[in-house]
C-alpha cells in the first residue's frame, strides 16, 4: 500500500452533479505529484480533500495506513500553501511562520530556532520582521511555504502557488519548491495547469478531466505516450483522426490508407495522434505508401523557430509544423508522413 | 453533525432578544387593535374617518414629502459639489457635512427655537434693518417643523448621495460637454439621471425619518401643529388612550413599510428604463 | 479646470445652512442675559458652570454614558459572531435572518420604546432601566451586523482555512485569525452604535421614570420650561463630545468609514 491513498472518493458540493467521480490516487512517500488539468476539472477540490476542508461524499482518504477520512482539518498535520498565499495580515512574518508551532505548544526557543532554520532555507532571514504588506509577491509566497512546511507536515499541499508570479519568477520559484521538497524529502502534491511547471517539478503527473484521472504516470510517459484522447489533447497532440484496425500495429484511414505504429497496442483504440512537430511535410510525390497523405495547403500560420501549415487531407484537416528552409505557398499540394513510431493510437 | 448546529446556536441569541424584545411586544401592543368583541379593523377605519386624526395623518405625509423633495433640491448639488473638488478639500466638506448628522437631534432643533422664536434671532435682525415692523409667526408651525426636519435630515442626502457620486466617471461628464452640452444641462442629463439611485436611498431615509420623527415636530411643532409620533406620545400619555397610541404605532410602521417599497419599486423601474435606452 | 461659480455659491449657501444654527448656538452660550439673545451682550462663562451644577443634567449625561456604552457591548457581543456566522456559514434562510437582524431600523424608535414600554415594564414588570437598557440594544445591533458583517465579507477567507491546516480550531480561528483582522469594523460599529445610541432620544421617550432619564431627553424636558443659555452651554458641550469623537475616528479609522 501507497502512503497516500485516494480511494474511490466522490464530492459534489450541492448534491446534484459529482465534481469528483470514484477518484483514485496513491502517492509514494516523498514523492512530489502534480494534478493537472484544466480549469474546472476538480484540481483544487481533490487537494480539498486530501486537506480535509471538504468531505467527501464517498470514498476513503488514507495516510500511512491510517484513515484519515473523518479526521478535521486542524488535527491532519498537513502543510497547505494557497493561490492568495493567505498570509495573516495582523502578524509578522516570523510570526506567520511560528503560527502552528505556537499552537502545538512548543518550547519557546524550540520555536524559535526552528523559524530561524525555516527562513534560511526559504532565503528569507532579513525579512522576519517585517508585515507582508511589506514584501513582493515572491517573498510573500516563499513565507506561506515557510509557514506551511515549519510544522513538519505529514503531506505538503500546493495549489497553484505560482500562479500570482511574474514569468522569470515562477520559473526561479519552481526550481526552489523543487530543491527544498528535495531536502526536506515531504510527500507533496500540487496543482497547476501549467504543463512546463508540472513536467519540471513532479516526480509523478495525474492528469484530470472532468473529475476523473485519465493517466497517472511520469512526466516523461505522459510526454510522449498519452493514453487517452483527452490527455493527447491537453498536452499538444493536435492531431487526431479516426482508424480502424485491422491486426496488430496496422490500421485503416477512411480513405483506404495504411496506418502502422511502432507503439503501444491495445484492443479496441481507433483513433490516431501526432505532433504537428512530427509530421514530416514534403512536396507532393503522388506515391501512396503507408503512412502518408496527401493534401492541399490551407493556411500557413508564422510561428518563429517554423511555419505552421493547415492541410486539408481525405483523412481530415492535420497540422504540420516545418522548420527547414523549403517554404510552401498556400494552395500548394503536399504529402504528409508519419513516422510509425511517432504515430500513437489512443 | 454537531458542526451543523453551531450557526444556529451563534445566531440564537440574538434571535432570541430580538424575538423577545421586540416581535413580542409588538405584537403584545397591536394585536389588541384588531379585536373588539371579534375580529375588526374598526380602529383603523374610524381612526381614517376621523378629521381630526386624518388631518394629523395627512400633515406628517405632507411636511416628509416637503422635506424630503427639499433635500433632494438642495442635497443633489451639494453632494455633487463635494464629489467634485478637490481630495484634501473633499475630507473637511465631509466632516461639515458629518458634524451636524452627529450633534443630537435636540441640540440642532434647539438651534432653530433660538432663530425661529417670536424673539428669535430671525425675527429680530429683519425688524432691526426695517423689514419687518411686528415679529412674524414662525415657530410652532408647519414650517418650522420643514425647516427643522430638512436640516435633521439634509446631511444624511449629501453623504448617501456623495457615495454615489464618487463613483461616477469625471470623463462622463466632459464627455457631455464636448457633445455641445453646457453644464447646467450636462448636469440635469447626466448627472442627475446617474444619481437616481443615491436620491431613491437618500429619499427613503429622510421620508421615513421625518415620518416617524418626534423630536423636532415635538420642539418646533407646538400644540398644534401635532404629527404622528407626538400624536402617539400624547395618547398614551396624556390621554391615557392606550389603544389609540397602538393604533398610531402600527400606522407608523405600515407607512414607512410602504413608503420604502413604493421608493424602491419606482427605483427598480427608473433602473431597467435606464438599461433599455443604454 | 473652469470653476462653476454658480454650483459654488450655492454649494456654500448650504453649508452655511448647516453651520450657522449650530455657530449661533455656541456664540449665544457666552451672553451675560438671562435669555437666550444674539448677538450677546458681555461674555460669562456662568452657564457652563451652571451646567455642571445641573444635578439633572449630570445624572442624565452619566445614564446616558453608560447605557449608550452597555447597549453597545452587549450589540458588539451578540452581534460580532452572528455577523460572522451570517457571512460565513451555510445558514438555512440567510437572507431573512438579515434582514430580521436589520428590523429595528425599520420600526420606528418612538414605538420600539412603546411597545417595550407597554410589554416589559408594564406586563412584565421589569425595571425601566433594564427596559432602557434593551431598547438601546436593539437600536445597537443593526449597526453592528451591518459594519462587522461587511468587513467579514471583506476579508479573505483562505487565511481562516490556512489556520485550520495549521492546526487551528474554528474557535480558535476566530479569535486569533478573524477578530484581529477586524477590529476597524468593530471599533466603526462600535463608534455608530454609541453615537446613536447617546443621541437617541425615540426610543427613550417611554422609557424613562423617575432618576432615569437620559440626556437627551433630560435636555428636551428642560427647554421645555426654560430659555436659558445654559440649554446653549449644555450644546455646546455635547458638540464639543461630537468634535472628539470625530478626531479620534478620522485618525483612527478615517471618516469615510463610518459615511
Ligand atoms: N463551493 C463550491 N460550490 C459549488 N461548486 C463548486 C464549488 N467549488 C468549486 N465548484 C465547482 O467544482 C468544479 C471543480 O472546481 P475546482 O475548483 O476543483 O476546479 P479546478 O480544477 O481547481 O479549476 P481551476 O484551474 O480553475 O482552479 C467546478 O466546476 C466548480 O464550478
Ligand atoms: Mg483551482
Amino acid at each position: 500500500m501507497s502512503y497516500v491513498e485516494l480511494k474511490d472518493i466522490r464530492v459534489s458540493y450541492d448534491n446534484k452533479a459529482n465534481i469528483l467521480k470514484d477518484l483514485n490516487l496513491s502517492i509514494e512517500k516523498g514523492e512530489l505529484v502534480s494534478l493537472l488539468g484544466p480549469s474546472g476539472c476538480g484540481k483544487t477540490t481533490t487537494l480539498r480533500v486530501i486537506a480535509g476542508l471538504i468531505e467527501p461524499n464517498d470514498g476513503e482518504f488514507l495516510v500511512d495506513t491510517q484513515n484519515l477520512t473523518k479526521v478535521p482539518v486542524h488535527k491532519r498535520e498537513f502543510g497547505m500553501v494557497f493561490q492568495s498565499y493567505a498570509l495573516f495580515p495582523h502578524l509578522t512574518i516570523k510570526e506567520n511562520v511560528a503560527f502552528g508551532l505556537k499552537l502545538r505548544k512548543e518550547k519557546k526557543n524550540s520555536i524559535e530556532k526552528k523559524v530561524k532554520d525555516i527562513l534560511a532555507i526559504t532565503g528569507l532571514e532579513e525579512l522576519g520582521d517585517r508585515y507582508p504588506k511589506q514584501l513582493s509577491g515572491g517573498q510573500r509566497q516563499r513565507v506561506a511555504l515557510a509557514r506551511a512546511l515549519v510544522i513538519e507536515p505529514k503531506l505538503l499541499l500546493l495549489d497553484e502557488p505560482l500562479s500570482n508570479l511574474d514569468a522569470k519568477l515562477r520559473l526561479a520559484m519552481r526550481i526552489e519548491i523543487k530543491r527544498i521538497q528535495r531536502q526536506l524529502g515531504i510527500t507533496s502534491v500540487f496543482v497547476t495547469h501549467d504543463q512546463e511547471e508540472c513536467f519540471s517539478i513532479s516526480d509523478r503527473v495525474a492528469v484530470m478531466n472532468k473529475g476523473v484521472i485519465e493517466q497517472f504516470d511520469t512526466p516523461e510517459e505522459i510526454y510522449n505516450n498519452p493514453k487517452t484522447e483527452f490527455v493527447a489533447r491537453f498536452i499538444g497532440f493536435e492531431n487526431f483522426f479516426e482508424l480502424t484496425p485491422t491486426e496488430e500495429w496496422n490500421y485503416k484511414a477512411i480513405d483506404g490508407t495504411v496506418f502502422h505504429s511502432t507503439r503501444d497496442w491495445e484492443p479496441g483504440k481507433h483513433t490516431g495522434t501526432i505532433r504537428p512537430d512530427d509530421i514530416e511535410i514534403t512536396r507532393n510525390s503522388k506515391q501512396t505508401e503507408n503512412n502518408m497523405v496527401s493534401g492541399i495547403i490551407k493556411v500557413r500560420t508564422f510561428l518563429g523557430k517554423s511555419y505552421q501549415y493547415e492541410v486539408e487531407t481525405p483523412i481530415g484537416k492535420l497540422l504540420a509544423n516545418k522548420t527547414d528552409d523549403v517554404v510552401y505557398q498556400v494552395g500548394d499540394e503536399v504529402t504528409l508522413s508519419m513516422p510509425s513510431h511517432k504515430l500513437i493510437i489512443v | 453533525m454537531t458542526q451543523r448546529r453551531v450557526p444556529y446556536l451563534i445566531l440564537a441569541p440574538g434571535l432570541i432578544l430580538l424575538i423577545l424584545f421586540l416581535v413580542l411586544p409588538l405584537i403584545s401592543t397591536i394585536f389588541p387593535t384588531f379585536f373588539n368583541g371579534g375580529f375588526t379593523f374598526s380602529n383603523y377605519t374610524s381612526f381614517f374617518l376621523d378629521e381630526y386624526n386624518f388631518g394629523i395623518f395627512w400633515r406628517t405625509i405632507k411636511i416628509s414629502l416637503i422635506a424630503t423633495l427639499i433635500c433632494v433640491v438642495l442635497g443633489v448639488p451639494t453632494a455633487y459639489y463635494i464629489s467634485q473638488s478637490p481630495k484634501k478639500w473633499r475630507g473637511l466638506l465631509m466632516s461639515i457635512t458629518l458634524f451636524p448628522l452627529l450633534t443630537n437631534s435636540v441640540v440642532r432643533s434647539f438651534a432653530w427655537i433660538t432663530i425661529l422664536g417670536q424673539d428669535g434671532i430671525l425675527n429680530n435682525a429683519l425688524m432691526n434693518i426695517g423689514l419687518l415692523s411686528k415679529p412674524l409667526t414662525m415657530l410652532y408651525t408647519e414650517f418650522a417643523i420643514v425647516i427643522g426636519s430638512v436640516y435633521l435630515f439634509l446631511p444624511l442626502m449629501v453623504i448617501t448621495l456623495v457615495g454615489i457620486l464618487e463613483n461616477i466617471d469625471s470623463e462622463i461628464m466632459e464627455a457631455a460637454e464636448t457633445l455641445g452640452a453646457n453644464r447646467l444641462i450636462a448636469f440635469v442629463k447626466v448627472i442627475l439621471p446617474l444619481s437616481v439611485p443615491g436620491i431613491i436611498v437618500g429619499s427613503i431615509l429622510v421620508f421615513t425619518g421625518s415620518l416617524t420623527a418626534y423630536t423636532t415636530p415635538q420642539l418646533l411643532g407646538g400644540n398644534r401643529n401635532i404629527m404622528l409620533a407626538t400624536f402617539l406620545y400624547q395618547n398614551a400619555t396624556a390621554l391615557g388612550n392606550w389603544q389609540g397610541a397602538s393604533v398610531i404605532a402600527l400606522i407608523m410602521i405600515v407607512a414607512t413599510l410602504i413608503v420604502m417599497k413604493l421608493f424602491s419599486w419606482v427605483a427598480g423601474r427608473m433602473d431597467k428604463r435606464g438599461e433599455a435606452s443604454a | 479646470m473652469r470653476k462653476n461659480i454658480g454650483l459654488k455659491i450655492f454649494a456654500g449657501l448650504v453649508f452655511a445652512f448647516l453651520l450657522v444654527p449650530l455657530f449661533i448656538i455656541i456664540v449665544t452660550s457666552f451672553g451675560t442675559n438671562s435669555t437666550i439673545q444674539f448677538p450677546i451682550k458681555g461674555f460669562t462663562l456662568d452657564w457652563y458652570s451652571k451646567v455642571f451644577d445641573n444635578e439633572a443634567f449630570m445624572d442624565s449625561f452619566f445614564l446616558s454614558l453608560q447605557v449608550a456604552f452597555f447597549a453597545t457591548l452587549l450589540a458588539l457581543i451578540i452581534g460580532v459572531p452572528a455577523a460572522y456566522s451570517l457571512a460565513r456559514h451555510k445558514v438555512f434562510g440567510r437572507n431573512w435572518i438579515k434582514s430580521f437582524f436589520l428590523s429595528p431600523t425599520i420600526v420606528p424608535g418612538l414605538v420600539v420604546g412603546y411597545a417595550m414600554y407597554q410589554f416589559i415594564v408594564i406586563k412584565f414588570q421589569f425595571p425601566i432601566i433594564q427596559g432602557l437598557f434593551l431598547g438601546h440594544f436593539l437600536i445597537c445591533l443593526p449597526y453592528v451586523i451591518r459594519v462587522v458583517g461587511s468587513t467579514i465579507e471583506q476579508l479573505d477567507f483562505s487565511i481562516e482555512e490556512v489556520s485550520w491546516t495549521l492546526g487551528c480550531t474554528k474557535l480558535q480561528a476566530f479569535i486569533k485569525v478573524v477578530l484581529p483582522n477586524i477590529t476597524s469594523g468593530i471599533f466603526a460599529s462600535f463608534m455608530l452604535a454609541f453615537i446613536n445610541s447617546f443621541n437617541n432620544i425615540p426610543v427613550s421617550q417611554f422609557l424613562s421614570g423617575p432618576g432615569v432619564t437620559m440626556l437627551p431627553t433630560s435636555l428636551m424636558n428642560y427647554i421645555e420650561y426654560n430659555y436659558d443659555p445654559s440649554v446653549s452651554a449644555l450644546s455646546v458641550i455635547l458638540m464639543l463630545g461630537t468634535i472628539v469623537l470625530m478626531y479620534v475616528i478620522e485618525k483612527t479609522l478615517g471618516l469615510a468609514s463610518i459615511s
